[in-house]
């Protein structure tokens, strides 16, 4: 699992027949440097989070499987919206 | 999942038998700095991918990695490493 920023939101027609009616969000990983990564990824939301909110992903399809079906390609999914983060040393919260 | 645009698609002969029938692309994922600009580049790592939804070059597509990659084959024991489960509309950032 690790904590990730959404930065907004992605929207399908043609997707895999599983995957109807699921929120895609567009999020950004959080580095314990403060940095974000290069690349964002798409992750299915039952939270309802909102944009610039920090997020726990879980990378475990096996949610999305109960949810959606053993075909489901779905692997990112949201698992919880974060209060507040206590690290000492890293900047996880900085950028959030 | 990670953003990508689709570069091209490929042909394997001979292939393993459970990649029968299935198409195969060329998938460039898409850096957060390309999406915002909205200027079609991608700048990740090139890599291949299953698509079973009739992706075209030049499209933005969603892909899954890891063994959430092989489910739609599931029963089948199929090796995926990507897997293309969404063409994408918009990108609202």
């Amino acid at each position: 699992m690790f904590l990730a920023r959404i930065e907004g939101t992605v929207v399908s027609t043609a997707k895999h027949p599983t995957l109807g009616g699921c929120r895609f969000l567009l999020a950004q990983r959080l580095e314990p440097d403060g940095s974000a990564a290069d690349e964002p990824i798409v992750v299915v939301d039952w939270m309802g989070a909102a944009r610039g909110a920090m997020v726990l992903v879980s990378t475990d399809g096996d949610i999305a499987r109960v949810k959606l079906g053993n075909t489901t390609p779905a692997r990112l999914s949201v698992v919880g919206l974060v209060d507040s983060v206590s690290a000492p040393g890293y900047r996880i919260g900085d950028i959030a | 999942m990670r953003l990508a645009m689709v570069r091209g698609h490929l042909t394997l002969t001979p292939a393993i038998a459970e990649y029968k029938g299935k198409r195969l692309v060329v998938l460039e994922p898409v850096t957060m700095e390309n999406l915002r600009a909205k200027n079609g580049k991608g700048g990740g790592k090139a890599l291949i991918a299953i698509d079973e939804l009739g992706a075209h070059e030049g499209q933005l597509v969603a892909f899954t990695e890891g063994s959430e990659a092989a489910n739609p084959f599931w029963p089948a024991k199929v090796p995926v490493d990507a897997y293309c489960a969404m063409i994408v509309d918009t990108v609202d950032v």
